[in-house]
């Protein structure tokens, strides 16, 4: 994994205006983050915290109102960029009038594909979306999944390096929420850039190396998915079904060694409750930065 | 809106668009220049030096491939809203039409004007707010339901999201049109009573320019006896009164089987009822060329009124010498086309105390006639100008209101184009007395006639100070919406059975059209690019 | 769901648009004119003689504008009537023509729409058009409108007088009447007429004047069941009967004195005296009959309970409202010779006169005024009638014309002076009328 970053985002600011020019909500407030190169990002943060607000800024459909934003390296508004990116909106927001051919083969023409390519990619997709069965039907009939689906295939019919996804498991059935996550991680296998905002922690846990959670438009918590959840000062052990023998027996090591045994069940917190300590010490302290126990913050002690 | 042709000045056209937009262009730019110094600085300046260079950027990069795309997905998205019920509509109209305009006038010359007019009336009513509806709702609607956000994801430029719209539409609507028209060709030609069939046809007629003299022969403006249309002029007969019509580049092409056709529709006014088993007031055409000191009469005709006059001249005319004695043969196109290829035809009135009425467009030289269907596609055309011209204002608008906003604005446009821009000319060219409309309010409050003066003092002042602002509005109107006025007006040729004049109707209403082109542009460019394309 | 493909559900769309058209086509199409023509509707209209007025709107176009117009049907027509004016100031007849037709298709029961639109036609229109064959043209196409109006309308006997008025005084009163009169037998298009008259207009190829009384004769026969709001009803009434004079008038006027016109007057008198003159009117003292005899006045007295000299004297006041006795007295002295007689000598020395044959035109005068003279000896209540007045003066007015031109003295007395004495007020407007007429300087 090399260390060029993808997208940039500094100090970003968004405030939304009424008609009038009245500041009415500040969506985002000074978030500065980085995204490297072949990593899966997760955004992660409660309905109204800035998720799709930043991933709109990104793309430009949204203009920041302070701070900077460079995606593979080229300002926001710059039209070219898109050329290598893929967006699966948060709720697929297709024509309705199209079949799930003429949706992809519509999106390849806005690339520089050859129709023989985008005959090509898109039977490739519809098969790789499982939506092989329903290519000819208009999508005002298609399932909320399948919408998803198809949504995801336009997504990646021009082959991304950057793939942005808004509630990408959004809507989905527990298979249906599988092959996204297979599929998502198949991107990072073909070093592809994934950033993905959602508030379905487990899907997030899955599959994303480092996430940030946003609150109230401010950046809460960033950082690798496992560094963010390893209780530093606890040692797991995993092992086949014991007897209690050998349990007591382990004990003895431990007593031994000055240890204590804690619980044996649930080896490592969940990504909810690191999820649900940060949205509460939120509330308790806004404007400040949440540090969760980990190394970092008993080194910072 | 009269029927006269007049040639339409395209090198003063264009000064006026350029002053106009120009001017506007420049405004905007000094606004934009001023607020974006006011709001961030120095960098403002950039900032807007950058925005304007951007549209010219986009402008160079637009690819055709993707606008041909959006244009696909635009008629794709309108054929999937059923637009072609639109033919369900003009079939039933056309299974009874008939039934209604059989019994309109008795006379099949003036049934085929209204078979014509009902034909071309019901395709541009059909298709103009149907297309309106179209062009104004689609993007919107697109915005509201954020299928846009997935497209402007996608490497495409904004403004190409309007040109495909704009595109689109105008296919879709010329492939209406198409249809349309040809269906409408038919049923003319199978409506048309065998007897008048002969007039199915495209006259190419050549005016020229008027002026008249007075009874003693000095130059005049003619008799006004009274008529409320003031088009035509009168002269008096039996006097050196006469009306001289100047043609320009005459020659033998213009002929039809070695014979000028001059046609004319005089309107007689009598002063005395004289002899009226005639059928009309005598007259006759005196040939002038003034280079070879030559003028020829004609035999005396008699006027129909309403009608075409047709006189068919040999070109050989036999016309007594100087001195009265002999017969001499003159050729109308070698002898009586003067040197500037100008022929000029004098006018007289044979019958004293009556009076013989006529306009520019009263007498013209009818050249080889083009097929109907010459004069009735470009009037098909003429419907397709104005309908493209809706669907660039409706997208447009589109881009900075929502749906039933931009129909509004749209519908008005339009409306306030066809109907009241002459209304508008004629407050604004200051001919009208009381034309302020808070003054016009006032002396409908307080009855008070137009002559009398409004008394002196603060309301006085109020009054012209809003007015004025009124009037420059209004006048800020009359220079940008367009005139289509313009557009009707190629009806009214192919109803008359004329061709459409390029000069006075082609070419006037391409450049109307085109006027808009970039303006269109401009606006949709920006208000996009400026716009936040989330709906809430 | 729908267990029907996106096929055959167009299919059954464009077979039941068919199917739904049918009846529409087969109740809704209007006649052509001709009998059994037209769908169902049209049909039974004519069979039952019920316009829709009484059927209320069958006519499936003016239905269907006024359907699709969702009830602005008001400002429509202004619209279209705006149109219309606007059209005819820049004199588009057909223009004017089709509007004018639109605009019936909305207001088809309106009568004031009829009558002021095909008097329009009829007057205006045709006015500004030069050929009198034209104006000809215009006057049938105010005709036609209006006979339309009357199909469509049983219930305004106005518009059938207005139709016979146009059939009657603007074909025979018009400054081009005569040319207008022969039209209307041989219409100006021989080609499509073959040298007979409009059939719309004249089917039965008579006279005008005998067209309009029967025309005045359908609307007096509406009349007795819906209430003209036009005129007197007394003076609406007699119009048929006018109708029948002015047919004999206007033989005469173009100078016919054979025993056709002589019936004609015959014919007037018989319907003024029987027919017209022993019909009931009321009036405030109970109904009188114009022609009476003793024995009416006492049994009308007796029936109404009023006086015998309340019935005289009101009907004497009625008779004078209609001028009944003069026509009378007008249409009886017609059919005697004397009468025929001077009448041609006096048509005969005009002619005389308009050929410049001046001794001819004195002699022919002298006689028919001679004889006239002696008609109003017999009739003196011809001599309260400004046409009888008129055309003796006429006659004195070119005889001493002829005087003039011939440097002779006029002689002290002559006949028909007492009326030349009484009736000088007159001369002057007389005087310029023949000069127009006759084109003398």
């Amino acid at each position: 994994m090399d260390n060029e970053s993808v997208i940039q985002i500094s100090n970003l600011t968004k405030i939304y205006r009424d008609f009038w020019g009245r500041k009415k909500v500040r969506a985002l407030n000074s978030l500065s983050l980085e995204v490297k190169k072949g990593e899966i990002f997760g955004l992660l943060g409660p309905n109204g915290s800035g998720k799709t607000t930043t991933l709109k800024l990104l793309l430009g459909l949204l203009f920041p109102s302070e701070g900077e934003i460079k995606v593979l390296g080229q300002p926001a508004s710059n039209v070219e960029k898109n050329e290598h990116i893929g967006y699966l909106p948060e709720e697929s927001y297709l024509y309705r009038f199209l079949n799930a051919e003429e949706t992809l083969d519509f999106y390849g023409r806005l690339f520089k594909m050859s129709a023989e390519e985008r005959r090509k990619r898109s039977a490739e997709l519809i098969e790789k979306v499982g939506l092989g069965h329903a290519k000819k039907r208009q999508l005002k009939e298609y399932s909320k999944g399948m919408t998803r689906r198809i949504g995801l295939a336009q997504a990646l019919i021009n082959n991304p390096d950057l793939v942005l996804l808004d509630e990408p498991t959004s809507g989905l059935d527990p298979l249906g929420t599988d092959d996204m996550k297979r599929m998502i991680l198949e991107l990072k296998a073909q070093g592809k850039t994934v950033l993905m905002c959602s508030h379905l922690l487990a899907d997030v846990q899955d599959v994303c190396d480092r996430i940030a959670i946003l609150y109230g438009g401010e950046l809460k918590v960033m950082g690798r998915v496992e560094d963010l959840l390893k209780e530093q000062d606890e040692t797991q052990i995993q092992t086949s079904r014991l007897s209690d023998e050998a349990i007591k027996e382990i004990e003895q090591v431990v007593a031994k060694h000055n240890g204590k045994v804690g619980t044996i069940d649930h080896p490592t917190a969940t990504l909810e409750s690191l999820f649900l300590k940060t949205v509460q010490e939120s509330k308790e302290r806004p404007g400040q930065r949440f540090v969760p126990d980990t190394q970092e913050k008993k080194a910072a002690e | 809106m009269s029927f006269d042709p007049i040639p339409y000045d395209l090198f003063d056209a264009l000064k006026h668009f350029l002053t106009v937009f120009g001017s506007t262009m420049l405004i905007a730019v000094v606004v934009c220049l001023l607020v974006g110094v006011l709001t961030r600085g120095a960098k403002g300046i950039g900032d807007v030096f950058f925005g304007i260079l951007d549209f010219f950027n986009q402008i160079i990069h637009i690819s055709p491939r993707r606008i041909w795309s959006l244009s696909t997905l635009t008629i794709r998205e309108s054929l999937r809203q059923k637009i072609l019920f639109v033919f369900i509509i003009f079939a039933v109209l056309f299974m009874f039409a008939g039934w209604f305009l059989s019994g309109a006038a008795d006379r099949p010359d003036l049934q085929i004007q209204s078979y014509i007019d009902f034909v071309l009336k019901a395709i541009s009513w059909l298709v103009i707010p149907i297309i309106l509806l179209l062009s104004c709702w689609s993007l919107p609607e697109d915005i509201r339901l954020r299928t846009i956000h997935t497209v402007v994801t996608k490497p495409v430029y904004r403004i190409e999201i309007v040109i495909g719209r704009m595109l689109g539409f105008t296919l879709l609507g010329s492939a209406i049109l198409l249809v349309m028209g040809t269906v409408g060709y038919i049923w003319i030609n199978r409506q048309v009573p065998e007897s008048v069939r002969p007039n199915l046809v495209s006259k190419v007629p050549i005016y020229g320019e008027i002026k008249f003299t007075d009874r003693e022969g000095a130059p005049s403006a003619g008799l006004n006896v009274g008529d409320i249309w003031m088009h035509r002029s009168y002269i008096e007969g039996a006097t050196k009164a006469r009306a001289i019509f100047t043609f320009k580049g005459i020659d033998e092409s213009d002929a039809i089987n070695d014979e000028l056709n001059l046609q004319s529709s005089f309107e007689a006014f009598r002063t005395h009822k004289g002899n009226m088993e005639k059928g009309g007031i005598l007259y006759q055409f005196i040939f002038v060329n003034k280079d070879k000191g030559l003028r020829v009469d004609t035999a005396p005709l008699i006027n129909k009124e309403y009608l075409e006059n047709r006189l068919k001249i040999n070109r050989k005319i036999m016309h007594e010498s100087e001195d009265g004695k002999e017969k001499v043969e003159v050729d109308i196109f070698d002898d009586l086309v003067d040197d500037n290829g100008n022929l000029t035809i004098e006018v007289q009135c044979l019958e004293a105390g009556q009076l013989l009425g006529m306009a520019r467009s009263d007498l013209y030289i009818r050249t080889p006639d083009h097929a109907f269907l010459s004069g009735y596609s470009k009037a098909v055309f003429g419907i397709w100008l104005p309908m493209v011209l809706v669907i660039m204002l409706g997208v447009t608008i589109s881009c900075f209101v929502k749906g039933p906003v931009a129909i509004l604005t749209t519908m008005t446009i339009v409306l306030v184009g066809f109907m009241s821009k002459e209304y508008m000319a004629e407050i604004l060219s200051g001919k009208m007395q009381a034309a302020g409309a808070i003054e016009a309010w006032y002396r409908l409050i307080t009855h008070m006639n137009s002559q009398t003066p409004l008394p002196d003092g603060p309301v006085k002042f109020m009054i012209g100070i809003v007015d004025l602002g009124i009037i420059n509005f209004l006048w800020l109107c009359q220079q940008i919406i367009p005139n289509f006025g313009i557009f009707s007006n190629m009806r009214e040729y192919v109803i008359k059975g004329f061709d459409v004049s390029w000069d006075a109707a082609l070419l006037p209403g391409i450049v109307t059209t085109a006027a808009y082109i970039l303006p269109c542009l401009i606006v949709s460019f920006y208000s996009l690019k400026l716009r936040e394309l989330e709906a809430k | 769901m729908n267990t029907l493909t996106s096929e055959h559900r167009k299919l059954a769309y464009i077979i039941a648009i068919i199917v739904l058209l049918i009846p529409v086509i087969w109740l809704g199409m209007p006649s052509t004119g001709e009998d059994g023509s037209g769908g169902e509707l049209a049909k039974l209209r004519v069979e039952h003689e019920l316009g829709e007025s009484t059927l209320g709107d069958v006519d499936p176009s003016s239905a269907s504008m006024n359907f699709v117009l969702l009830g602005l049907r008001g400002i429509a027509t202004n619209l279209l009537w705006m149109d219309a004016n606007e059209h005819q100031k820049k004199k588009e007849w057909a223009k004017l023509r089709s509007t004018v037709d639109s605009i019936i298709l909305l207001q088809p029961h309106y009568m004031k729409v009829w009558d002021f639109q095909g008097w329009n036609l009829a007057y205006n229109v045709s006015a500004e058009w030069d050929a009198v064959e034209d104006r000809y043209f215009w006057v049938k196409e105010g005709i036609k409108f209006l006979n339309e109006g009357v199909t469509r309308n049983e219930r305004f006997p106005e518009l059938d007088w207005k139709v016979g008025n146009l059939h009657g005084q603007k074909v025979g009163r018009s400054d081009e009447w005569r040319l207008f009169r022969k039209f209307y037998k041989v219409d100006p298009d021989t080609e499509r007429f073959e040298n007979g008259p409009d059939p719309e207009i004249n089917p039965e190829r008579l006279d005008n004047y005998q067209v309009a009384k029967e025309k005045f004769l359908f609307a007096n026969e509406k009349e007795l069941k819906h209430k003209q709001h036009l005129q007197m009803r007394m003076l609406f009434r007699a119009s048929p009967w006018h109708a029948q004079f002015d047919y004999a008038n206007a033989m005469q006027r173009e100078g016919k004195f054979g025993t056709q016109r002589t019936d004609a007057w015959d014919q007037g008198f018989e319907d003024w005296t029987e027919i017209f003159g022993r019909e009931e009117f009321i009036t405030p003292k109970g109904s009188v009959v114009l022609e009476w005899s003793e024995p009416d006045i006492e049994n009308l007295a007796k029936r109404d309970n009023v006086s015998k000299e309340d019935k005289r004297y009101w009907t004497g006041r009625y008779q004078n409202m209609v001028n009944y006795l003069f026509w009378r007295t007008r249409a009886k002295s017609e059919s005697e010779s004397d009468t025929i007689d001077a009448h041609k000598s006096l048509y005969d020395g005009e002619q005389l006169f308009l050929k410049a044959e001046f001794d001819g035109a004195k002699a022919e005068l002298e006689k028919g005024m001679a004889l006239y003279a002696s008609v109003l000896n017999k009739y003196p209540s011809l001599m309260h009638e400004d046409l009888a007045i008129e055309e003796g003066l006429q006659a004195i007015i070119l005889w001493r014309y002829i005087h003039e031109l011939k440097g002779l003295k006029l002689p002290e007395s002559f006949p028909l002076k007492s009326l030349w004495i009484k009736e000088q007020g007159r001369v002057p407007s007389l005087e310029s009328d023949l000069r127009r007429r006759f084109g003398i300087q």
